[in-house]
């Protein structure tokens, strides 16, 4: 029984380093097929598992840069600023859509209308306390910073640091579903964010962001799945996830190989990496994509 | 229950604050890393490993700084998905340590970043990731 035991252990151990690191298949990423883990086995992994994918999940900022260097101009009609906190009742809402403010907040950041984020940062307060994690976030040193405009780097450090924060309690205290949530609305809300302005503007390097979230849907995918058969909230999310990783499917990521360049500039060093990753997607595509993103993350703030 | 209570305004790391500024000016933080490492019984391996997803298009900057009591330096080693090192902080051959390291990111993917102490000191330091022009 014992052996038994230990040889399950051994193939689940294998299925997830497989799906974490052998989605590279000659030159193309491809979606890793065993990435179904059976529910209960992946519960007892959850912890391991969320504490590694939490931890590189793209941060919301990173869009908001590319924006930035594409001079895409900054627009309000991209937030959920129609959120009321109030509305949010169960834990699935208030941690859900913790993540999409969390996001907003981002974007609001990077483009330095910082004066306009107050309203979003009462709604994180009082979200935040609503699953008692608001002592992690430090509200009245962000409005501050907020209301001063005086120093983007640490307004970015103290918003980023809260949710950091904020999630390695979660998964310390065995509430690793509120903590995945949170991760997911933040991606949906970068996601939406980046498929909104590409629709007005086209570029090359936004569709090929949008593209190149192949990457790293799967581990999105594998932070919710301990907890899909949880409740009716988290069966629809899993299935939601599952619509976006369907619209994927198709697109490819290859590789062109090259060595890094080194010169030392300044006292440090610089590296370029001549190694290139390209986005295989056409525009029907990326036009699926748009919509179900848009459907998506309407679907699950639609309390409002 | 496990996890650390902060107080609201309480203050954060003074070497995380010092390293952002080290950072430069233009600097947009992204992450950190803290690493605390007892002497090692042998220098091998970085002992201190993590992941991050990194994008084309965009250029980062791995800010090391060590704090005071420090007995060795913090270095960092970054390998790509095929375990290739595409970034080392630490030149064995001139035994040069650069205290940070700009990284002009062109394939996107999940990279593993690894920490120590140069010859596998003790050490205390931070690494942080920002985004640069």
């Amino acid at each position: 029984m014992r052996r038994r035991l230990y040889y399950l252990l051994l193939l689940i151990v294998f299925l997830l380093s497989y799906c974490r690191n052998s989605s590279r298949n000659s030159g193309d990423f491809v979606f890793p097929e065993a990435d179904s883990i059976p529910v209960g086995e992946a519960e007892k992994l959850s912890a391991e598992a969320i504490a590694e994918i939490s931890k590189n999940i793209s941060s919301p900022v990173e869009i908001a840069n590319l924006l930035q260097l594409l001079e895409v101009p900054f627009s309000p009609d991209y937030l959920a600023s129609g959120i009321d906190a109030n509305k949010q009742t169960t834990a699935f809402e208030k941690a859900f859509t913790l993540g999409i403010l969390g996001a907003d907040l981002g974007y609001l950041n990077m483009y330095e209308k910082t004066g306009s984020s107050i309203d979003i940062l009462s709604s994180i307060k009082k979200l935040a306390e609503g699953i008692r994690v608001g002592q992690f976030f430090d509200f009245e040193t962000i409005k501050r910073l907020s209301l001063n405009k005086s120093n983007l780097d640490s307004l970015l450090y103290l918003s980023i640091d809260s949710y950091t924060k904020i999630d390695e309690y979660l998964r310390g205290n065995n509430r690793g579903q509120l903590s995945a949530l949170m991760i997911i609305g933040v991606w949906v809300e970068a996601q939406y964010l980046a498929t909104q302005v590409v629709k007005q503007y086209p570029d090359k390097m936004l569709k090929d962001r949008i593209g190149e979230q192949k990457i790293i849907l799967n581990d999105l995918i594998m932070l919710a799945s301990p907890y899909c058969s949880r409740d009716k909230e988290f069966s629809s999310l899993c299935k939601y996830m599952q619509d976006i990783k369907d619209k994927y499917r198709e697109i490819r990521i290859t590789y062109t190989l090259g060595e890094p360049v080194s010169i030392e500039k300044n006292g440090g060093l610089v590296v370029e990496q001549t190694e290139t990753s390209n986005v295989e997607m056409t525009e029907e595509q990326l036009a699926d994509i748009i919509e179900v993103t848009k459907n998506i993350r309407d679907e699950l703030i639609t309390n409002n | 229950m496990s996890g650390t209570i902060l107080l609201h305004g309480q203050t954060s790391d003074p070497l995380i604050t010092s390293c952002r500024m080290n950072a430069g000016p233009n600097a947009k933080y992204l992450k950190d890393f803290r690493v605390q490492l007892a002497k090692a019984p042998s220098a091998g391996e970085f002992r201190y490993k993590a992941q991050m997803s990194l994008w084309k298009n965009t250029k980062y900057r791995f800010t090391m700084c060590n704090a005071e009591d420090s007995k060795g330096k913090l270095i960092l080693s970054i390998k790509d998905d095929t375990d290739k090192v595409v970034i080392s902080s630490y030149d064995p051959k001139s035994g040069k340590i650069y205290p940070y390291v700009d990284f002009i990111c062109n394939k996107s993917g999940i990279y593993n970043l690894s920490f120590d102490f140069t010859e596998g000191q003790q050490g205390s330091g931070v690494g942080v990731v920002s985004m640069v022009k």
